[in-house]
């Protein structure tokens, strides 16, 4: 199986080669059965992918340290789940999982406008299929996870303890998900601009895919922050690590264009803008990839880096120069007729809001880069941490929540006065209130008390909306509350999916506005002694140490402190934080020690205890308390699940979707086109 | 971007597929070697490639051991009657500002507090402890670490010379960008104006219209631009 798989890495560069070739000739010459065989390549070059990754696996799980990648990152005694997601715990193989995860969209993308968008599907499959290729190139050429060791170690090296980890066996493959699925939308948009098809056709076409991209990174950067939360030991989730930003580029870009969409939907307008977005968002997924693999910029993801960087500099500057060229050719054809009725319209706030998304995209960029431009410009070698990063994007990110609220309360076309009285009113009204009350209790820092009160703004518009949608439906179908809250969302799905959405964002905001308040204690502590402590709340916390204790596990060997919280007398759940130093199957060491940490975690706070080292029986420990934290994943949450309801096909469209393929041969619409 | 010909000869290739009407396609050999040719250009551009970009990447990467010995030390002789100026808690807010130079990316304090088996975040903050004891201020103490390290000591670069392109850059884009919005929204809300004035039916074509007031093709006009 492992041999299969080698070679069908080879055998599906060639079948993607075919495919490009053919698909572009298809869709310069128009001949449907080069466009079909085009599409039967990609189809194949899918299915060699599958057996290459199938391979891969196979090797991993039966632990064949011939294969310089398995003996890199496994050992026989690691478990089987880390086995697995060791698939993309390295370069090579997350670079083939990149493959899987790219060639099931594309086969998807293509497969699902097999009776649609038949003039752009040559350009679209030819497309997907480059990029296809260039992966596939990468991974047979630079980056093999096929490669064979002169000799066969007893036992590998193991996986990285950081990325021995829950999170990380789906954290990445959300991101990929996500990261990928902007090359559709990219296809798309390439092969509007050659065939000139640049009405509301292709925007149509990549707008789910868009939102799958969408709802996938959102997922993905919150499971990355979970992980980094539980994982790192620092006790925060975002560093602004240039990792971290480079996925959250493309979530920027990408969520900016979700907005833009609608005007040109509903106008005809910002038919570049959208464009731009489009190519703009799948190049950031392409350069955040060139910063996790490149190694240029230092990040907590180092054991990700190589020189295929090389690779991903020269695709995406090929990218861009051909992005570019298309674009420049076809100004003409992205004319449109734009005029807006009024400064206060809806159309104006979703604008500001696209500004301020992409000002955001471009102040991480320009942070994330800075560094090198430094040492370019003076020579001298700066860090860009955390305290820049918030200086600059922290009232970037209140303003953009504002305008969360402000975007849906004007409406399209045209304001009057009366019509922003009357929708104002409540959600502002709400948001001063959220502000006094804050004050009242005694809160003096600016940034929490601004981000709190713009909260309750935007979580006063988004219950108006509720309010008066679930009013309507009561009063029209005599529905039940919870009946005409579901049937409300059902009916309205892009609605009040996108509500849900904002909802998300404001606890998200939230939360991260109750990491102002936190607190840290360093403690040295025996066995049996305690320490008591106050949180942000004033409430006194009582540690009693239970001691010190030495185990081994499968693979590792663990020193784990157990500390009993007390709350005015009542025991809560015992902590426990180990220091962990991972060892192979033959008990050789394998990496640095490391730490897990415990954590309490409380809908106030969580509480977490960092075992940082032991000095005899005395243990090193830092506690932290971290405000509203479990709101920062329930946020998360909400937001992809908004997003799953904005995405959901409306019953009826599939009903008909499913007929018209039934009906036409899909070779026929491709001659007809 | 040109087409190809639509009557371009097929009889002489490589059979590839059904058409729509059961006929057998055929590929003109002029387009099967192009392809062909492509394939082996862009393989052999790829070999090439990837001689002149080197080996594959060593499994060491994975392990990005520590840089130990990165530390140097950072002392000054004490002032004369030195006492301390910082508190506890303003020497944490210090070492935040202080970047380890172990190789993580974490300041000293949080460095030296998560994991003990870095020697470098410890022999740092020992440093700060020496010279907070000397009667130095957070400042003094910053630009004695820079003195040592460089610029790299620190978590976020000064607020000074070239520096300031790093903060003002995406204020600057953004001030500019609201500008240019702004100034190309009042651009299309003038246009529309001018639009609807246009359109604004006129006694002479509601007179063109026979039976049909100015005030009914004004409605029609209204209800033809707003959304459905």
């Amino acid at each position: 199986m492992i041999l299969v798989g080698e070679l069908s890495l080879w055998i599906a560069l060639l079948m993607c080669a075919w495919s490009v070739t053919l698909s572009f000739a298809g869709g310069v010459t128009r001949r449907p059965e080069l466009v079909a065989s085009g599409e039967r390549g990609l189809y194949a070059g899918v299915g060699f992918v599958v057996l290459a990754s199938a391979g891969l696996w196979t090797a991993l799980l039966t632990s064949d340290f011939s294969l310089r990648y398995v003996a890199s990152f496994t050992s026989a005694n690691l478990p089987t789940i880390y086995k697995i997601s060791a698939f993309w715990g390295g370069q090579a193989g997350s670079l083939l999982f990149w493959c899987l995860v790219l060639g099931g969209y594309a086969a998807l993308a293509t497969w699902s406008n097999r009776g649609r968008n038949r003039e752009l599907m040559p350009w679209v499959t030819g497309t997907n299929a480059a990029v296809l290729l260039f992966f596939v190139m990468a991974t047979a050429l630079a980056s093999n996870p096929f490669e064979r060791l002169d000799w066969v170690p007893a036992d590998g090296r193991g996986l990285n303890p950081q990325l021995q980890n829950p999170a990380m066996a789906i954290h990445p493959p959300l991101l990929y998900l996500g990261y990928v699925a902007t090359a559709i939308p990219f296809a798309f948009a390439i092969a509007a601009l050659v065939t000139r098809r640049l009405d509301a056709e292709w925007l149509g076409a990549v707008r789910r895919w868009s939102l799958v991209s969408w709802v996938f990174l959102t997922l993905g950067i919150v499971m990355g922050m979970w992980w980094a939360y539980v994982e790192l030991g620092w006790g925060g989730y975002w560093m602004w690590d240039p990792v971290e930003n480079a996925s959250l580029l493309p979530w920027l870009t990408g969520t900016a264009f979700l907005h833009s969409i609608m005007i040109q939907e509903k106008r005809g307008m910002l038919r570049k803008w959208n464009v731009t977005l489009v190519v703009g968002t799948f190049l950031l997924s392409i350069l955040g990839t060139f910063i996790t693999r490149s190694g240029v910029i230092q990040s907590v993801h180092s054991f990700a880096q190589s020189a295929i960087g090389a690779w991903f500099a020269a695709f995406f500057v090929l990218a861009l120069l051909a992005t570019i060229a298309l674009v420049s050719t076809r100004l003409r054809d992205l004319e449109a007729q734009a005029q807006l009725e009024a400064m206060i319209s809806r159309e104006a706030a979703f604008l500001y809001n696209n500004l301020v998304l992409v000002g955001i995209a471009f102040s991480v960029l320009w942070g994330t880069l800075f560094p090198i431009l430094s040492e370019a410009v003076r020579g001298t070698k700066i860090t860009v941490g955390e305290s820049f990063f918030n200086a600059v994007n922290v009232p970037l990110g209140l303003l953009l929540l504002a305008l969360t609220g402000i975007g849906p309360l004007i409406a399209w076309r045209k304001a009057s006065v009366e019509n922003i009285r009357r929708q104002f009113a409540g959600p502002a009204a709400f948001g001063l209130l959220v502000g006094a009350a804050l004050l009242v209790l005694g809160i003096r820092k600016l940034s929490p008390i601004v981000a709190w009160t713009l909260a309750g703004f935007v979580a006063g518009t988004i219950i108006q909306e509720f309010w008066k949608g679930v009013g309507a439906r009561r009063k029209m179908y005599d529905e039940s509350v919870p009946r005409a809250f579901a049937r409300l969302v059902a009916r309205n799905r892009r609605r009040y999916g996108g509500y849900i959405v904002h909802a998300g964002i404001v606890i998200l905001f939230a939360a991260f506005a109750g990491m102002a308040f936190k607190k840290e204690y360093d403690l040295t502590l025996k066995a049996g002694e305690s320490a008591t402590v106050v949180d942000p709340y004033g409430t006194r916390w009582t540690f009693t140490s239970e001691g010190l204790s030495e185990f081994k596990a499968l693979n590792r060997d663990v020193l784990t402190l157990a500390l009993r919280p007390e709350v005015d007398g009542v025991r809560l759940p015992l902590i426990t934080s180990e220091k962990r130093q991972h060892r192979d199957s033959r008990g050789a060491p394998t990496f640095q020690p490391s730490t897990e940490v415990g954590v309490l975690s409380q809908q106030r706070q969580d509480v977490y205890v960092v075992l940082a080292g032991a000095i005899r029986e005395d243990a090193e420990v830092r506690i932290n308390f971290n405000p509203l934290v479990v709101w920062v994943w329930n946020g998360g949450l909400l937001m992809a699940i908004g997003g799953l309801i904005v995405m959901w096909p409306a019953a009826d469209r599939r009903r008909r979707q499913v007929g018209y393929v039934a009906e036409l041969e899909p070779q026929a619409v491709g001659a007809a086109s | 971007m040109s087409h190809g010909p639509a009557d371009a000869p097929r009889s002489i290739g490589t059979s590839l597929a059904p058409d729509v009407d059961g006929a057998r396609r055929t590929i003109p050999r002029r387009a099967l070697l192009r392809g062909l040719g492509a394939v082996t250009g862009a393989v052999s551009l790829v070999a090439v490639a990837r001689r002149t970009l080197g080996a594959q990447e060593t499994p060491a990467a994975n392990f990005a051991p520590m840089e130990q010995g990165a530390y140097r030390p950072t002392l000054r002789d004490p002032k004369p009657g030195a006492t301390p100026q910082l508190s506890e808690a303003e020497r944490d807010a210090l070492e935040h500002r202080i970047k380890c130079q172990c190789g993580c990316i974490l300041d000293i304090y949080t460095c030296r507090t998560t994991d003990f088996t870095c020697q470098v975040s410890p022999a740092m903050h020992r440093d700060v402890m020496r010279l907070i004891a000397g009667g130095y201020d957070a400042e003094e103490i910053l630009d004695a670490f820079v003195s040592t390290y460089g610029e790299v000591a620190l978590t976020a670069p000064k607020k000074e010379g070239f520096n300031w392109a790093g903060y003002l850059a995406p204020g600057v884009a953004m001030a500019t960008g609201a500008v240019a919005l702004t100034l190309l929204l009042r651009k299309w809300s003038r246009e529309a104006r001018a639009t609807a004035a246009a359109r604004a039916p006129s006694g002479v074509a509601a007179a063109a219209l026979p039976g049909v007031s100015a005030d009914e093709l004004a409605r029609l006009d209204r209800a033809l631009r707003d959304e459905s």
